[in-house]
């Protein structure tokens, strides 16, 4: 009897490998032992320690999120997506499941009866190769010594390999390193090393490692005038030398150089400096390895020629800003260098924009503003933008909004392909109201500050954080002036600043309890962005126009400036410095977990010391609300 | 009124016996049917085709399937049906008695789950009892209510298309009774697991 629906899934399943290798008769008999199985939203399939299901799985629809606890915290392995295979686990290995699959969001996924499909797995071998790729793929687990020396000889892996495998992978180094004796005269083995472009040079007895010479050396013992270049190497070289087996991993490496404070590290058969030695690993080899250093990125921005190629390197931030987290970097670094990468971007883009329209007709200047203006964005937003364009003679005028227009219209066309949904509000440089002459801008910000309150009560805070992407760095500054010019005694603004930030909604109910969404989409679940951060960051920015605080946007580095401007409460400063960190590590790991801005968190899914920290991280806020009404004398409002 | 003593000593055809008799023991085994009629009235219209599947513990079983046309010579002509549908489809075809006795067959005790069942439930009906056979025994229960019961709504009906379109089931482009099948198989498990039932 013939089965359409069997038929269906099997021309679904002939689309991805490894089915592809697959006759279609084959697939039919594949498809009709299928079963389907339904997955809401955050169901789990199966999880760590559970027993091996007689199945392995296909994504028909939805994500399905695999993840492993280390540490006690979960981390994302892998996201699979229609068509994505896994739970290969029954297929190679006896134990339990090691890892745990949970749906994303509501997902259908096709189980095969691993008895069923073992027979194709005998008879291809491309089927076998390909189940053990994604096996080993999807088994980046710590804890699965066992299986994974096994797999890593059974297959090459391809180019697609995700940030942790590099990071895992064995390094690649100089295996022919300058060896020279202790007698060796200085000057001889700079002249060496000199000619090989080399920046290190071994020191060995009998091909056993004794000690090492490197430019830093010959910059701190040689040129400063503490050894003549007469002498013999024996006297500079630093020793013992720190040595490694052959096989490192990247992450190795990159701990043994910090941990030692050394450049340099030498391989020997062993790993011990009795052994003979094999290379020499720099830390210039270790930013090679490192597909996703955010050099190598900046690098790929400033050659991309298209928004793809910008997307993917955004892609590779989000891993990059992955692994920093899961690896405990601490959150201002990551906002550095996340700041710095997403700049790059804008400004990539405000170039190939140009590229395509030709040379602008007047000096302008492309402002972030927002959470990119303050450096703070990990995550996917929405962008937000301004462009001020020098003032130009009334005739020209007009020709020159067009250019800058139109410019910008390309521009954040571009972002929007790179990932950066357009603004909702128009907060944009390709709205005719954000594109603007310097004198129009100066006029608005005046507007603004002078008056506030006169054409609506709400203060539009995210104009005070900007941050140069591109352009005339004069034009900023010019800015800035006008702002910290109108802050001075400006009670009025202050108060409309100040009420603004008092506005938000209090994170917790009398009887400290979350207050949770009522309604909407995200009912039951916490407003951290509206109720827990953007208190903090308001109030910082209110400070920091008030006290004067030029050139800082970050908000975490204004309350750090703050405490030591502001003494007398640097107490209540630095806790809220400490707070904004944590809130927003508790909402970048939602965002990551859940491919979404992070805003909203389910209480319910944090342990219960998560839920803790959470909440004395609101603390501070409180605090600081209290504060805000004291300095700014805003009790008559509120 | 009192037809069902009738019953007791009437003498059904063999394959009713034998379904009856499948009664005696409980099932977990769901079978969601999908039933295409000419139209919606029980007395004249008949059944062109039926789609179904099993499920059970919460898996649509793929092998589990049944799909059969019903050759109806008789509004061959009239119903605007194409040849392509009756004649020219790969599915399996059956005149009416036998594909009833198949379905009957195929679905045991089962506990059968469609759009608006009690309709389809009814068209087989009517054509058992041309058999001279009974009422299908098996319980039923229809997605459209379960939805209206997990929103409490009472004064809105729901077509397929409505409910698909709601909880975004992915769907195919074809649209034979065997994909409404599949699809009222997936929407009956997301209702399932929203309203708690085992």
């Amino acid at each position: 009897m013939s089965n359409s629906i069997a038929e269906n899934i099997a021309n679904f399943l002939k689309e991805y490998p490894p089915f592809n290798y697959l006759s279609h008769d084959e697939l039919i008999q594949v498809a009709t032992s299928i079963g389907v199985v339904n997955l809401d939203k955050h169901k789990t399939l199966f999880q760590i320690d559970d027993k091996l299901h007689d199945s392995f799985y296909v994504v028909a629809s939805g994500v399905i999120n695999l993840s492993v606890i280390a540490d006690a915290e979960e981390t994302l392995l892998n996201k699979c997506y229609a068509g994505d295979v896994f739970g290969l686990r029954p297929f190679f290995a006896k134990n339990n499941y090691m890892m745990t699959a949970k749906a994303r969001e509501d997902s259908i996924v096709y189980a095969i009866p691993i008895n069923v499909f073992k027979p194709f797995v005998a008879q291809n071998s491309q089927v076998l190769d390909f189940l053990l790729e994604s096996f080993a793929t999807n088994t980046r687990n710590p804890f699965d010594k066992e299986n994974r020396g096994k797999l890593i000889t059974d297959n090459v892996y391809t180019e697609n390999q995700t940030t942790e495998i590099q990071y895992f992978q064995s390094l690649a180094y100089n295996k022919t390193p300058i060896k020279i004796a202790v007698t060796t005269v200085i000057k001889d083995a700079a002249q060496l090393m000199t000619e090989n472009l080399i920046d290190s040079a071994i020191v060995t007895d009998q091909n056993q490692p004794i000690g090492i010479v490197t430019d830093t050396d010959f910059r701190s013992k040689i040129a400063n005038g503490r050894f003549p270049i007469t002498n013999t190497v024996e006297k500079i070289m630093s020793s013992p030398v720190i040595t490694v087996p052959e096989n490192v991993s990247v992450a190795e490496a990159q701990l043994l150089l910090l941990k030692h404070n050394v450049s340099h590290l030498c391989v020997t058969a062993d790993g011990s400096d009795k052994s003979d030695v094999k290379g020499i690993i720099s830390e210039h080899d270790l930013i090679v390895a490192q597909a996703n250093n955010p050099g190598v990125l900046i690098k790929e921005i400033k050659r991309a020629l298209s928004p793809k190629e910008l997307k993917q390197v955004r892609e590779k931030l989000t891993d990059l800003i992955q692994a920093s987290i899961a690896k405990n970097i601490p959150l201002p670094h990551i906002y550095n260098i996340s700041g710095e990468i997403i700049t790059a971007i804008v400004k990539r883009s405000v170039e190939l924009a140009i590229l395509d329209l030709g040379s602008p007709p007047a000096r302008f200047a492309w402002l972030s503003i927002g959470s990119q203006g303050r450096k703070e964005q990990l995550l996917l937003t929405d962008q937000d933008s301004i462009l001020v364009f020098e003032d130009v003679s009334v005739e020209k005028y007009r020709d020159v909004k067009d250019y800058f227009l139109k410019l910008a219209k390309r521009a954040t066309a571009i972002l929007e392909k790179v990932g950066y949904e357009f603004c909702p509000n128009g907060h944009m440089a390709s709205n005719m109201l954000w594109c603007k002459s310097l004198t129009d801008w100066i006029k608005q910000y005046n507007s603004w500050m002078k008056t506030p309150g006169e054409k609506s009560n709400d203060i539009s805070s995210i104009f005070f954080d900007y941050e140069i992407a591109f352009g005339e760095g004069k034009i900023e500054d010019a800015i800035t002036d006008v702002i910290f010019n109108n802050s001075k005694n400006n009670v009025l603004f202050f108060d409309y600043l100040g009420n603004d930030t008092l506005r938000k909604n209090p994170p917790l109910n009398f009887f400290k309890k979350f207050n949770l969404e009522e309604d909407g989409e995200h009912k039951g679940k916490f407003d951290i962005k509206n109720r827990a951060i953007m208190p903090l960051v308001d109030g910082a920015r209110l400070f920091a126009i008030s006290l004067n605080l030029r050139g800082i946007n970050n908000t975490y580095l204004r309350f750090k400036q703050l405490a030591m401007i502001d003494p007398k409460y640097s107490e209540i400063y630095l806790n809220c410095a400490d707070a904004f960190l944590i809130l927003s590590k508790f909402r970048t790991l939602e965002g990551l977990k859940n491919d979404t801005s992070g805003d909203f968190i389910n209480i319910d899914e944090l342990s219960k010391a998560d839920r803790e920290k959470l909440k004395n991280a609101l603390g501070p806020m409180k605090e600081l609300e209290e504060l805000i009404k004291d300095k700014f004398r805003l009790t008559q409002f509120s | 009124m009192l037809d069902w003593i009738k019953n007791i000593n009437k003498d059904y055809p063999e394959f009713w016996k034998l379904y009856l008799a499948k009664f005696e023991t409980k099932s977990n085994r769901y079978v969601i049917l999908s039933t295409e009629t000419t139209g919606l009235n029980p007395k004249k219209d008949v059944i062109l085709s039926f789609g179904a599947i099993g499920v059970v513990n919460d898996i649509i079983k793929v092998g589990d399937n049944f799909e059969v046309v019903i050759l109806q010579y008789k509004y061959l002509h009239d119903n605007g049906l194409s040849n392509e549908f009756l004649i020219e489809s790969k599915l399996s075809k059956l005149a009416e008695p036998q594909a009833i006795q198949a379905l009957v067959d195929y679905i045991g005790n089962a506990v059968l789950v469609g759009h608006r069942i009690h309709f389809d439930i009814e068209m087989i009906n009517e054509v058992l009892e041309k058999m001279e056979c009974g009422k299908l025994k098996n319980e039923a229960l229809d997605i459209e209510i379960m939805h209206q019961k997990l929103y409490d709504i009472t004064n809105k009906s729901f077509s397929l298309d409505d409910l698909i379109k709601l909880y975004k089931i992915p769907q195919s482009e074809k649209n034979s009774a065997s994909d409404d099948a599949y699809s009222i198989a997936l929407l009956f498990l997301k209702l399932k697991s929203r309203l708690g039932f085992k």
